[in-house]
């Protein structure tokens, strides 16, 4: 008797010092086959200039519409799916959003019954935050082909901010606020690809290989299933989420929109920077123009503009870039450094002054 | 039976909560935990960021092209008195302006920079605040492998409200860099460099910094970023030195000063070859031959495990040491580290010589003013036949030119050595000859900084036009060695070709090329994008009548890469250069790397990698950074310049401090109202004058 109790005592102990291991694999193994069953390999254009051939999406519908990047595996007339359980099929492009860098593409002939993601559903959901748990699924470097699984990643939410592609610091496809990752999960192949949280409910659709210029490394990032962006049609503009893209495409009734061009809106600052003469030449003022909105402010010969509106300004390329978005009445704040402080300016842009005779 | 059910209640206890909870559970409450532990230190991170400084940095002789990011950085609250520390990665392009975001105050600090930890490669910031959240941090003690290890950065997210960046993994290893950093999996990258990697209870274990077993400096270990391989300095070490980096002082690695016998630091014994002057190894009496058999009570077999006590200690810590000179086993106690090796400094005579000259000794060609030549009496056109210290009087052999015989004699010469100089003077009858004394300098341009004095004229000609002359000796045993003239008349003008890997580069050489002349190769880098061939050509046409009046065959290697040249494209340049000695009489000693912007990064680069090469480095608007030691026998000279409007141009000056701090021969030229373009004639004149002083003695 006490023998036994003894052995199940050291029994007990054994188990209770393995919880964060053994039984925390199963629900990420249970996940993972079940995220594999809604995901699909592409295969389509490239094969050259060190472009994938191959690539990664999801079925958002019973009968085969299939989420996908807008990348150049979509630029052929043979573009062919491979479903989880080896089936494989050719696939024609339905619609395409640039702004949101996706496109809806939907597998010929008969299918139905598919697994897939209610992509309405998920967008409905919270945004996931800096720290959450992601799994990420892809066919990375295309080692999975027709039934092999997608390789599952396992990995932090990084941060959930802007992929600065905005002020003209560097090219991105899409210009919301994305997860960053502390997963390698952007590889070759992996666009299109998704991560899920720790239940493998979908939170959003990898993106492309991508360099962020800010720190010279490779940026590892998601779009959201929330994600929404600005497009053009005509004159029009308007706002789209990336569930209406989906809707609508399936439905058959989205209509691709044109890039929004950036206007230069030309606010008038006064202000008269030093000349540029690196790559990376600090914005410091040369001279303020009298009566200017930055003479008003107080600005000053030698001030180094460091911020404007919280904005880091790194060089006067990045100021010249940043001021675009500022017309005539725009309120825009600066920090500049004057003798070792930090000093805050309000200025209030106007026209450009008309030349008097 | 009492007993066993407490053993039962012992058991419930232990098993329930893992019964109670699903392994999701488990996850949502580790997820939980870290989530609060970010949120914990979190008010400590802080996001730094610069303005100016270099464009470009180069990493190391394999290491990735680097263009320091512009990108904040991230740094954490030591002092609740507004000290952050940082990674010195993140300063390596010497910014003029460094700010200090600190979460909750609206706008950000200016920050002074009060010191470097350069074992640890830590860097001490300043800003003027009080009342700081200073975070707990784990003792070393309690470091563990497998333990949590979560990197914070505040790169990511420019808004200074957001959280920091996370990155999950674990302590991979502990006491790695020789003993100075642990290692984790989280991913480390300039996403978190200077930033914290904490516990899963939020207090810091550590400073996020690139680093490499194999290479010391700011950006050592840098190509690693994001490989699952990433180095952090233990907190307990970084709040150990605080309060000798709060001195202002940079603290310095603690030095031994010998060089072992063998380059295999994890097989060979630690047998002693070179023993340093003015080392604590030269105090400690270690001679050439000495086995080392134990420091600080530990013994020691290979190279690696010396490396591994030495590794953490600073200049001024004291160590015991045992070593071996025969059968004897000498102990040596309290022996001070040092912080630098002295840095060899060249001797100088003042004179340059003929060139192109085969007959026995150095003939004179020019006497610099106020040089120990000129205060001995020597003249141009004397003949040094003779050298000799003391009673012994050591003639020229005829080995190699009588120049670079008299190079190979006062490289080893130390300043300040007294000698006598046997010289047949130009007018002398009979060959008679005068005994003269002098006392060696020091190189110019390395006693006081900038101080070096380029002559406005030189003497010509330069040369015998007897370069490919065989060379007198003074022992029939002594064959010269042999030169081929080469059958065909080289090629002049400008030449284009093709280099094995395709890449394309321009020689120019002037038309009235003579092979018996000598002459020197200016390297010349072009700023990136100046890489088309109207590009090159404007260049040689504006270099051709400069190379035809002195004798300088130019050579523009190119780099199609938008960023322009990185190290990567050394092996490349060195292809070019080899085959233009091959073709041409190039003057060894004149070989010089020249370039504008990044190509002057370029130029810095090669100089201090390819040494065998090169002699000189011109550059303009260029800041030398990951500067190496002086040496004997590759003396390498520096002309550098920048425009007073460069933004660099505090920098630049910098850098031109730093390689007089090393004894490096060093020009220094700042033109007024000019700010990063290539030089107007009136300099590039002195320039080339540089480049003709290049072998003075």
């Amino acid at each position: 008797m006490k023998r036994t109790i003894g052995a199940a005592v050291i029994l007990l102990g054994a188990i209770a010092a393995w919880p964060t291991h053994v039984p925390a694999q199963q629900p990420f193994t249970t996940v993972a086959a079940g995220v594999n069953k809604k995901m699909v390999k592409l295969f389509g254009a490239g094969g050259f200039k060190g472009l994938p051939s191959y690539g990664t999406g999801i079925l958002v519908s019973p009968n085969g519409y299939v989420l996908t990047v807008n990348n150049h595996i979509l630029s052929t007339s043979d573009l062919r799916v491979h479903l989880y359980d080896g089936r494989f099929h050719h696939a024609k492009v339905v619609v395409k959003e640039p702004e949101l860098d996706l496109a809806l593409v939907k597998i010929e002939g008969e299918v139905e019954g598919l697994p897939h993601f209610d992509v309405d559903k998920a967008s409905s959901q919270p945004l996931a935050g800096a720290g959450d748990w992601v799994l990420a699924f892809s066919n990375q470097f295309q080692i999975a082909t027709r039934d092999e699984p997608m390789s599952v990643q396992r990995g932090v939410i990084a941060a959930m901010t802007e992929l600065r592609g905005r002020r003209g610091i560097f090219e991105a496809p899409y210009n919301g606020d994305v997860y960053f990752l502390d997963a390698i999960a952007c590889n070759p192949g992996a666009a299109g690809g998704i991560i899920t949280n720790r239940k493998g409910e979908l939170l959003g659709i990898l993106g492309r290989e991508l360099k962020n210029t800010l720190t010279d490394t490779w940026i590892n990032y998601a779009v959201p299933i929330q994600a929404k962006a600005d497009i053009q049609r005509g004159d029009k503009s308007d706002t789209v989420s990336l569930a209406s893209f989906v809707r609508l495409g399936i439905e058959g009734k989205y209509k691709e929109g044109e890039k929004r061009k950036l206007v230069d809106k030309g606010g008038y600052h006064g202000i008269m920077l030093v000349p540029n003469v690196v790559s990376a030449t600090p914005p410091y003022v040369e001279e303020v123009m009298p009566n200017s909105p930055a003479a008003k402010a107080g600005l000053q010969p030698d001030d180094l503009i460091v911020y404007v509106n919280g904005e880091l300004v790194t060089s006067i390329r990045a100021f010249r870039e940043l001021m675009k978005h500022f017309g005539a009445n725009d309120k825009v704040t600066m920090e500049v450094q004057r003798s070792n402080k930090l000093k805050s300016v309000k200025l209030e842009l106007t026209e450009v002054p008309k030349l008097t005779k | 039976m009492h007993r066993q059910r407490s053993l039962y209640i012992l058991a419930a206890l232990v098993f329930m909560p893992v019964c109670r909870l699903s392994a999701q559970d488990i996850n949502d409450k580790v997820e939980l935990a870290m989530k609060q532990a970010v949120a914990k230190a979190a008010p400590s991170v802080v996001q730094i960021v610069t303005q100016g400084g270099a464009d470009m940095v180069v990493t190391g002789p394999k290491g990735p092209a680097f263009r320091k990011a512009l990108g904040p950085t991230t740094g954490v609250i030591v002092g609740a008195d507004g000290y952050v520390v940082s990674s010195a990665f993140n300063f390596i392009n010497n910014p003029t302006v460094i700010l200090v975001a600190v979460p909750g105050k609206a706008e950000p600090l200016v920050a002074k920079r009060v010191a470097t930890d350069r074992a640890r490669m830590v860097t001490l910031l300043k800003v003027e605040a009080t009342g700081l959240p200073v975070p707990a941090f784990v003792p070393r003690k309690e470091l563990r492998v497998g333990q949590w290890a979560i990197a914070l950065g505040r790169t990511l997210d420019a808004k200074r409200a957001s959280p920091p960046s996370v990155s999950v993994g674990i302590i991979s290893a502990l006491d790695r860099i020789w003993g100075r950093a642990l290692q984790t999996d989280a991913k480390i990258s300039p996403v978190n460099y200077g930033g914290p990697v904490i516990d899963i209870q939020g207090r810091v274990q550590g400073i996020l910094v690139p680093a490499s077993p194999r290479g010391d400096g700011e950006t050592a270990g840098f190509e690693w970023y994001d490989s699952g391989i990433g180095f952090a300095i233990p907190m307990e070490d970084v709040f150990a030195v605080l309060p000798r980096l709060k001195q202002g002082k940079d603290l310095m690695k603690g030095l031994l000063g010998v060089r072992l016998a063998s380059q295999d630091i994890y097989g060979a014994a630690p047998i002693v070859s070179d023993v340093v002057k003015d080392s604590a190894a030269a105090a400690a009496g270690i001679k050439a031959g000495d086995l080392i058999v134990e420091i600080d009570g530990k013994p020691v077999v290979r190279m690696a495990q010396i490396l591994h006590i030495l590794g953490p200690k600073y200049e001024g810590d004291k160590i015991t040491l045992k070593f071996k000179r025969g059968n004897e086993v000498i102990a040596v106690n309290d022996l001070e580290l040092v912080s630098s090796l002295k840095q060899f400094a060249h001797s100088y005579l003042g004179i340059l010589p003929m060139r192109d000259d085969p007959k026995l000794g150095v003939e004179v060609r020019f006497v610099f003013p106020k040089s120990p030549a000129e205060k001995a009496g020597l003249k141009a056109g004397d003949r040094i036949v003779k050298i000799g210290q003391g009673k012994t009087m050591r003639p020229f052999s005829g080995t190699k030119s009588g120049r670079d015989e008299l190079f190979d004699f006062l490289n080893v010469q130390s300043p300040g050595t007294e000698l006598q100089l046997e010289v047949v003077r130009q007018d002398a009858k009979d060959k008679k000859t005068d005994m003269l004394k002098v006392t060696l300098d020091r190189l110019p341009g390395i006693a006081k900084a900038g101080q070096e004095e380029i002559p406005t004229k030189l003497p010509e000609p330069a040369s015998h036009k007897k370069a490919l002359a065989p060379l007198e000796t003074t022992n029939p045993n002594i064959k010269p060695p042999k030169i081929d003239p080469g059958k065909d008349k080289p090629a002049t003008g400008f030449i284009k070709r093709l280099a094995t890997a395709g890449g394309k580069y321009w020689i120019y050489v002037p038309e009235d090329y003579d092979p018996n002349i000598a002459h020197a190769l200016v390297v010349f880098l072009h700023p990136p994008g100046k890489h088309g061939d109207d590009d090159t050509e404007r260049f040689a046409d504006a270099w051709a009548d400069y190379c035809s009046d002195n004798r300088i065959i130019l050579l523009q290697p190119t780099s199609d890469k938008e960023s322009g040249w990185g190290p990567g494209d050394m092996e490349y340049v060195l292809e070019t250069v080899r085959d233009v000695t091959s073709r041409y009489t190039i003057d060894r000693q004149r070989i010089v790397a020249h370039g504008l912007g990044v190509g002057g990064q370029m130029a810095l680069y090669l100089g201090f990698h390819a040494r065998d090469l090169f002699r000189g480095v011109a550059t303009i608007g260029a800041v030398a950074t990951q500067m190496k030691d002086n040496v004997a026998g590759q003396r390498l000279s520096f002309y550098i310049a920048g425009g007073d409007r460069d933004p660099l141009i505090k920098s630049i000056a910098e850098g031109r401090d730093k390689l007089v701090q090393r004894n490096f021969p060093t020009f220094y030229r700042e033109i007024p109202n000019r700010g990063r373009e290539y030089f107007e004639e009136a300099i590039l004149r002195e320039m080339i004058r540089w480049i003709d002083c290049l072998d003075r003695q």
